[in-house]
């Protein structure tokens, strides 16, 4: 087990390395950002100093380190915008995106779950029928369509909720609705083949012909079972809602990472979008590498494969 | 009506520039302020994120935007401000401009303070010019010989040489911020990036809390030297469109700036709410390398015959819902010496002669036509107009920021045949329009357009501290590349905002009344309903 987990380890830092790698390229791709930091009339000598004072005429591994430097003291550089450190305006909207998919994630497995383990039980009728339409439907929609829809009739028709903003619960409702409603789909769709599968299996079939009452098979033996792989998913889901809620942030304008990470991307702020981009790094990795180390534990097949 | 507003707009222009001395004028002191007790909470739904260095006029960066948010939290000696291009007076109660042109004497108000208390003092405006480090910092401290404190509340700025437009881009806001005076002690105290987060300023509204890119909460302050009537200002950054309008729509935004073309209408229809469509930047077709004897465009006629085939009162009504402006020149009548030129025709018969005549009777192909970034449907109209006279071309587009630098490496970053439909809005002179776009090694224009006959009238308008000769010079300059079709003015652009119902005003222009800037000022005039 404990060599497991050192492997496992050393599989993340090598999965951050490579990510903090793509995300510094990547950034440095899309152009100088010295001409949107200086003023319209620069000329090249002041863009020469803004270049020096952001260390941005050092080497890319001079400033790769910097950056990885900047990574391990956890400040993760300063933002040429806003001139404050990253992990600061990070922690300052993390909490708003932690409310968000909390929110979305607790919407999804109200909606999700429930529909799902009907469809597998009543495979083939309506309920099924309609949890199809469901899931097609929160698969096909946009977010970004669904939140406008919901700001129309909801706050402009009905008058019910405030448009954006943070607030009480009636500000969470509408942009919550519209990134539950996607990962809900998905988890509809989980649910039910995750049901389906366990039903299908010896032991269900035992416990049916040992004549155990039909809401225990399902409520007991099927749906405990069935719900593994789904929770596994909606807390992959919760850590995505924290950091990529992008297009939903900016609709509701609600300050939260994925906003931040929008205003790093349209200002080339390299610092802010590589911070936000790794922190989701260490946050998915952290992630799965509890659910690898849980699945070890419980299951150990998993832990002797090699 | 439409039409009456610029109209009414240049009169008022033409008489302020005629009151207004160039050299060795005096400005008037404002009237002692009513007391008015301010109540109520206005919104402001800002269209982008709001950047925190917009908040420190130190580092302005030269463009529109921190116009709005310097407005709020900060006062400059002299400003723009409703029809007074740059002499208004503000935190000086007047100036006095040497007749040589060779300095400049403010005299501060009286017991006038910044938000912590302490008063704004010469010393402050001395740290402030000194330390100032935006645009055009190069030009005014390349000129300036030594800031002067006369007195507790005089200061005097001295030029090595003569300085004619020291007053216009000192105290025209979106050109430099170098007279929005700050606390020096404080300044010093946080630094600049401590200072972004807590700006304290001498403006009508006091910063009480800030959420960095999305939010401003503002206070009214009782210290200023007019009266504010609303308590509480916030301002609130929301990128959608979509969602402004309905915040507008449910009472949750006051104000709201920019309403695109597909929203127009459902502004417009709702009675509560009054459009606001404020004139903003004019549009051009530029032609690099046209004097390339390769080029199509060497020909004149092929230029004059591009503008004849353009458009323009289809593109400002598809673009702009028809309120925009159709002007002749290329550059915004609302600046120092601007022409006034009568609006190009429309004659697709006329273009094909002169296609003809050039020779080019089946057109030539345009490598790429290329529109500022995001106004790519604006480029899109102008390749469909273009094929009337036979002119092949297609639609490049690029991110923003490549956009500009790509401008910036001149004629190399344009190669083969291309147009670049352009489009700008600065303030304060037409020179600071012709320097960035035309002036052969201009910022923007570099090496793109260089016409050496031109650039040494140009060169003679800089050395002259003669106004008349200088206005006679500009309008010729201006005349001369109309003429030749240098440049082929489109049109001009509005700004469109919206007003929701509970800010007292009859008409839009009581809340966006200026023409220097397309944002709702000066703050602390605005009015809340009963």
């Amino acid at each position: 087990m404990h060599q497991f987990i050192v492997r496992r380890c050393l599989y993340s830092l090598v999965t951050i390395f490579i990510l903090s790698l793509t995300i510094f390229t990547v950034v440095r791709l899309t152009g100088d950002p010295a001409l949107l930091m200086a003023e319209p009339g620069a000329r090249p000598e002041d863009l020469e100093r803004v270049r020096m004072q952001w260390g941005l005429d050092r080497p890319w591994p001079m400033q790769y380190l910097s950056f990885m430097q900047n990574v391990i003291t956890g400040e993760l550089g300063k933002s040429f915008n806003y001139r404050l450190p990253v992990s600061e305006l990070y922690l300052q909207r993390l909490p708003n995106s932690l409310q968000l998919a909390l929110a979305a994630t607790l919407i999804s497995i109200l909606v999700g779950v429930p529909a799902g383990i009907l469809s597998a039980v009543r495979v083939n009728t309506w309920w099924d029928y309609v949890g199809t339409v469901i899931a097609l439907l929160g698969l096909s929609i946009p977010g970004f369509w669904l939140g406008l829809v919901l700001i129309l009739v909801f706050s402009v028709w009905l008058e019910w909720l405030p448009t954006s903003g943070t607030g009480d619960w009636r500000h969470l409702m509408m942009p919550a609705v519209a990134l539950g409603w996607y990962f809900a789909a998905s988890l509809l769709r989980l649910s039910r083949s995750s049901m389906l599968e366990v039903l299908r299996s010896d032991y269900i079939k035992l416990a049916r012909l040992k004549g155990v009452p039909e809401f225990v098979v399902i409520g007991m033996h099927g749906f405990k079972n069935a719900l593994i792989p789904v929770l596994t998913l909606a807390g992959v889901n919760l850590v995505v809602m924290v950091n990529a809620a992008v297009i939903i942030e900016v609709i509701f304008a609600w300050p939260g990472i994925g906003r931040l990470l929008y205003e790093g991307i349209f200002q080339r702020d390299f610092p802010l979008v590589q911070g936000v981009v790794v922190m989701a790094g260490f946050m998915i990795v952290g992630v799965n590498l509890l659910v690898d180390i849980l699945y070890a534990y419980i299951d150990p097949r998993i832990r002797l494969t090699k | 009506m439409r039409a009456i507003i610029p109209l009414l707009q240049m009169t008022m222009l033409l008489v302020v520039l005629a009151v207004t001395p160039a050299a060795g004028g005096t400005s008037t002191p404002s009237p002692a302020p009513q007391k008015v007790v301010p109540k109520g909470k206005m919104v402001l739904a800002w269209h982008v994120n709001i950047a925190s260095r917009w908040l420190d006029p130190q580092e302005h960066d030269g463009t529109a935007s921190p116009d709005n948010f310097t407005t709020a939290l900060h006062d400059a000696l002299i400003k723009n401000n409703r029809e007074t291009l740059y002499d208004h007076p503000a935190l000086a109660e007047r100036y006095e401009f040497a007749k040589d042109a060779k300095s400049a004497t403010f005299w501060l108000r009286p017991g006038i303070t910044f938000h912590n208390g302490e008063p704004v003092t010469p010393a402050d405006v001395k740290f402030t010019f000194e330390n100032y480090r935006g645009a055009k910092a190069d030009v005014l401290k390349g000129k300036t010989e030594r800031v002067e404190i006369v007195d507790d509340r005089t200061i005097r700025f001295v030029f090595k040489e003569p300085f004619l437009d020291f007053p216009l881009i000192f105290g025209t806001a979106n050109v430099s911020g170098a007279g929005w005076v700050v606390p020096a002690k404080y300044y010093q105290q946080v630094g600049p990036d401590g200072y972004k987060q807590k700006p304290i300023g001498a403006g009508p509204y006091k910063l009480v809390r800030q959420e960095p890119g999305t939010k401003l909460e503002m206070e009214a302050f009782e210290g200023y030297y007019r009266p504010v009537h609303v308590k509480q200002f916030v301002m609130v950054g929301v990128p959608e469109a979509a969602t402004r309008v309905a915040m507008l729509e449910r009472g949750e935004a006051d104000i709201i700036y920019l309403v695109p073309g597909e929203l127009i209408e459902r502004v417009q229809k709702n009675r509560k709410l009054m459009l606001a469509p404020v004139l903003s930047g004019s549009w051009w077709l530029d032609f690099p390398g046209f004097q390339d004897p390769k080029s199509p465009f060497r020909d004149k006629r092929v230029r004059e015959a591009v503008s004849l085939v353009i458009d323009r009162e289809a593109m400002n009504e598809a673009e702009a819902g028809g309120m925009g402006r159709i002007s002749g020149n290329w550059i915004n009548n609302d600046v120092q010496y601007a022409l006034e030129w009568p609006a190009f025709k429309r004659n697709v018969e006329r273009a094909k002669q002169l296609m003809q005549e050039a020779g080019y009777p089946n057109g030539f192909t345009v490598d790429w036509v290329t529109p500022v970034p995001a106004y790519y449907s604006r480029g899109e109209r102008i390749i469909a107009q273009l094929q009337e006279i036979g002119i092949r071309a297609r639609l490049q587009v690029m991110e923003r920021g490549v956009f500009l630098q790509r401008l910036q490496g001149g004629l190399k970053e344009w190669p083969g045949v291309q147009i670049i439909l352009n489009g700008s809005r600065i303030g304060g002179s037409w020179a600071n329009w012709y320097e960035a776009f035309f002036k052969c090694g201009g910022f923007s224009s570099r090496d793109r357009i260089c016409v050496q006959e031109v650039d040494a009238k140009f060169a003679r308008y800089e050395a002259s501290i003669d106004p008349e000769e200088r206005e006679r010079l500009a309008k010729e300059i201006q005349r001369e590349i109309l003429e030749n079709y240098y440049f082929v003015p489109v049109f001009r652009h509005a700004f469109v905002n919206a007003i929701g119902p509970k800010i007292a005003a009859q008409t839009w222009q009581e809340i966006f009344p200026t023409i220097t800037t397309g944002y709702a000022f000066p703050w602390e005039d605005i009015k809340l309903k009963e």
